[in-house]
């Protein structure tokens, strides 16, 4: 047990290690003043110095509340969208396209018009964030249905499902691991759209990772600034890490390949 | 076995797929009359039409003409793969077949066992599809048939990628289940061996378009193998039924 897990762990700390060093030799190289570039040992100690601040968890907190409201919001709204284009032949040709558009949009430029539309306000954010994430949701819904073996359909059939009792038994259930991907997309454009937005959209007296991000750059504090992107990628990761993990059971249930951690 | 009682009538059917004017004609004034209780296996090579006339039976598809009466019989079916459902058990397979027909909450858990009881798998019902072998799929399958309570059950070579020891097992259990529930069966196979083993009749088809070229009756007595000589001489027999057709067409 302890064997094995040291053996799934090692690969990803030596590569943590392995970055540590090229930016410690980067600094010592003396490519950049300290000051510009400080070294691993400066950004971490000023990341315990925000770990030990009021004010990083008051950030930490907005920043996730807004997160898991526009996810929130996303997830509905999405899920909703799906079901309905993939049980709709004339609303997918309607706007099975733009969908796909819309995900490949860069959620920065909604930006200006949803400041003009709502202001510098919370709502700005939240409109970028869900229409970030949202239509990778909806895709993962229609291509979890799409994808559903026509002879499992045609079984079910045979067995008396029709209509929304073969999209209640049938097709959700078999959409369920496209599905769960959708979500792990959207949650990356979420994020993603959330960090653009946070250093678009700047409340006042509202901290956040995003103001904080702000707030170093503007003092030339370039380890606040890196801790800062240290917990940025951290967070992205550990919800991640969420999603992947539900994903692996629902394949491992089904004898489907799973992915490693 | 022998009850006068028709139980799938299927009347000048013609099928044919493709957008009007590019028509393929799948099949083409197909009869046949399957008494109550008979087993019948439909024999031909790919492309005559047999699966397309099991899905018309089964109401998958509808006929281009003719009508097919089933007296309002239930019917169940089964494939050549399993098409068990893959997020759900052995017991969820079959719940929601019950579920499906409507059997009432409280009633199904008695039935799965009675059910998975039939097909000789007790204890099996909590494994997942995946961890079962291809035969005890197909056992789960054929439950999961019989609990939609059909009298008649259509199977499309269900057994075709079995090995020859498991489906021979699976050619016993499904002759006992068919005695025991005085089901009809349409069996549809490639294999002359097979269909002279099960059939209490054999449909010969002829593709191009589908249609039925023999309709031979097998009156070898029960319990068969398909080691039997009486077996192997039917098989001969149906093989030279289904070589002719092939010398009638090199003729043509």
């Amino acid at each position: 047990m302890l064997r094995a897990l040291g053996r799934r762990t090692w690969p990803p700390v030596l590569a943590i290690l392995i970055a540590l060093v090229i930016w410690q030799v980067t600094v010592w190289s003396g490519w950049k003043p300290s000051y510009v570039l400080p070294g691993p040992a400066a950004v971490f100690e000023a990341l315990g110095e925000q770990l030990a601040t009021e004010k990083f968890w008051i950030a930490i907190a907005t920043t996730m509340s807004r997160a898991l409201v526009g996810f929130g919001i996303s997830l509905a709204l999405g899920t909703a969208i799906g079901l309905a284009v993939s049980s709709s032949r004339v609303l997918r040709a309607a706007v099975g396209s733009l969908i796909t558009g819309l995900q490949t949009m860069p959620s920065i430029a909604w930006f200006p018009f949803a400041i003009l539309l709502f202001g510098i306000t919370e709502q700005a954010i939240t409109f970028v964030v869900v229409l970030g994430a949202a239509p990778s949701i909806a895709n993962g819904v229609i291509s979890g249905t799409d994808d559903v073996p026509p002879q499992l359909v045609r079984t079910a059939q045979v067995l008396g499902a029709r209509g929304a009792s073969l999209y209640r038994h049938v097709m959700v259930p078999a959409a369920l691991p496209a599905y769960l991907a959708g979500l792990k997309q959207g949650w990356a454009f979420a994020w993603r759209s959330l960090m653009a937005g946070e250093l678009l959209v700047i409340i006042a007296a509202r901290p956040s990772l995003g103001v904080q991000l702000q707030f170093f750059r503007e003092f030339a504090d370039t380890a606040g600034l890196i801790s800062t992107m240290i917990v940025i990628l951290v967070v992205g990761v550990l919800v991640d890490r969420v999603f992947s993990v539900m994903a692996n059971r629902v394949r491992a249930n089904r004898g489907l390949g799973v992915v490693r951690l | 076995m022998t009850s006068s009682e028709v139980a799938i009538r299927v009347d000048s059917v013609s099928k044919s797929f493709g957008r009007a004017g590019r028509e393929v004609a799948a099949l083409e004034k197909v009869s046949l009359d399957v008494a109550e209780g008979e087993l019948v296996c439909i024999l031909g090579q790919s492309g005559c039409g047999k699966s397309t006339l099991l899905n018309l039976v089964a109401g998958l598809e509808k006929p281009t003409s003719g009508s097919i009466d089933l007296g309002g019989r239930r019917v169940g079916m089964m494939f050549q793969d399993a098409n068990l459902f893959p997020w759900l058990t052995v017991r969820g397979n079959i719940d929601l077949a019950l579920r499906l027909s409507g059997v009432p909450r409280e009633a199904r858990a008695e039935r799965i066992d009675e059910l998975l009881d039939i097909v000789r798998l007790p204890g099996t019902g909590s494994r997942r599809p995946h961890e079962l072998s291809g035969g005890m799929r197909q056992r789960v399958a054929l439950a999961r048939s019989l609990a939609q309570d059909c009298q008649i059950l259509l199977m499309d070579e269900p057994f075709a990628s079995l090995d020859a020891i498991t489906r021979d097992a699976m050619h016993d259990q499904t002759e006992r289940i068919w005695a025991e529930r005085g089901l009809t069966i349409l069996f549809v196979t490639h294999n002359v061996r097979e269909s002279a083993r099960l059939g209490d009749r054999v449909i010969v088809m002829a593709p191009g378009p589908g249609r039925i070229s023999h309709d031979v009756r097998n009156s070898l007595p029960r319990p068969r193998r398909m080691e039997d000589v009486a077996v192997a001489t039917a098989a001969g027999a149906l093989h030279d039924a289904l070589q002719l057709r092939d010398d009638e067409a090199a003729r043509a």
